[in-house]
């Protein structure tokens, strides 16, 4: 997988747009999401400042094909200035996972990285019992299994909810490769059709580091065209 | 002709015909369900994309915009991808800790072979050592002799 940003100018992120305002309709024409919808691009357009005209609009297109603008533009609404550009970004990722992969989505990964920690944990328990016996004068245990023993298979409803999770969270490790990796193996270990789980990640991923690049320099004008720079880390999120 | 309806045309106020795509899936006794699917996806968005699938998939498709909809109304800004950082974390953590079981293993495997690793290294493997492994030897019969040990 690769582990470059694309080359090209971002196509979302804080402060991107042409005018170098925060809504489009200037002289700079319209941000993608208005070029998608064939709309006037207003001042203090909502999408203008995530949603720049190159390739904005093709991640608009994802956007508005599985939410739709109006929704999304009421999310943002509902959400502080200084947190939109992350939700768009889990909304654009959460849109192409979707599209990548019709039935399950996003909770494909969700499913493959909860199988992912149920192996490990599996294996971590049976280590620090084989741990445990070499401390003791008796003979080890047998040597594993090549394979554990499976876990049942999971169901949307053993999946934890929002409300679980930490407050903070690093948005670069969207695109970690081990992802991919745990969708891959969660596809061995379920025998299940991968075409259920759908390609996850190079576009995501690529998506995810030009949201990131953009981030990290939200106040940037529009001429800014440095997205070859390594994007880095976001600063830690919190609620 | 039947009067109940299901969720979805229930919240739409209007009529739930035989062929509702969205019937099976949104049954009128969980309208909460409809409700959180709506606000996120749109009916006619799930409609359009339920109508897309075969019919033998719809059923978990309904179900995991049911619940990916609930993640972004519990969060707003992270949704369900919240999930996928703390599961992330999850996996690092548990990484992290076979590494340092493993470490550990090796080492208690380590000394169980070589019990004392010094006198095996200083009597045949390290010249070096061995120079010194005389004089300690003479120290320690010295010591000996003078009673120290």
């Amino acid at each position: 997988m690769s582990s470059n940003p694309s080359s090209s100018g971002g196509s979302v992120g804080g402060g991107g747009n042409c005018s170098g305002s925060a809504g489009g309709g200037g002289g700079g024409g319209p941000c993608g999401a208005c070029k998608f919808l064939r709309r006037k691009c207003v001042p203090g357009c909502i999408f203008a400042p995530y949603f720049d005209s190159e390739q904005g609009a093709a991640h608009f297109a994802a956007v508005h094909k599985v939410f739709g603008a109006s929704n999304v533009s009421k999310l943002l609404l509902h959400i502080p200035v200084h947190r939109r550009l992350d939700a768009v970004v889990t909304i654009c990722f959460e849109a192409q996972a979707r599209l990548r992969d019709p039935v399950y989505g996003c909770v494909a990964h969700i499913f493959a990285l909860q199988q992912q920690v149920v192996n490990l944990q599996a294996e971590l328990s049976y280590l620090q019992a084989h741990l445990s016996t070499l401390e003791l004068p008796s003979p080890p245990p047998p040597p594993p299994p090549q394979t554990l023993i499976a876990p049942p298979p999971l169901s949307i409803s053993d999946l934890p909810s929002a409300s679980s999770v930490p407050a903070t969270y690093d948005l670069s490790s969207l695109f970690e490769p081990m992802v991919t990796q745990s969708t891959s193996w969660a596809m061995q270990q379920r025998q299940i059709d991968p075409r259920q789980f759908g390609g996850t990640g190079g576009d995501l991923q690529a998506l995810a580091r030009e949201l990131l690049h953009r981030q990290g320099s939200p106040q940037l004008p529009c001429t800014d065209a440095s997205p070859s720079a390594s994007p880095s880390p976001p600063q830690s999120l919190s609620k | 002709m039947s009067s109940g309806r299901c969720a979805a045309c229930r919240y739409l106020r209007r009529k739930c015909t035989e062929d509702c795509i969205l019937s099976p899936y949104f049954p009128s006794n969980n309208p909460q369900r409809f409700v959180s699917v709506h606000r996120i996806y749109g009916a006619s968005n799930v409609s359009k994309l339920l109508l897309r699938l075969p019919i033998h998939v719809r059923a978990e498709a309904a179900d995991s915009l049911y619940f990916e909809a609930q993640c972004r109304l519990e969060d707003p800004v992270h949704g369900c991808v919240g999930l996928v950082f703390m599961l992330q974390q999850q996996i690092q953590a548990a990484e992290s800790q076979l590494v340092k079981t493993r470490v550990q293993i090796a080492v208690m495997k380590s000394q169980a072979q070589h019990p004392q690793p010094r006198e095996a290294e200083s009597s045949f493997n390290n010249p070096f050592l061995r120079h010194f492994d005389n004089d300690a030897n003479l120290s320690f019969s010295n010591q000996i002799s003078s009673g120290f040990i």
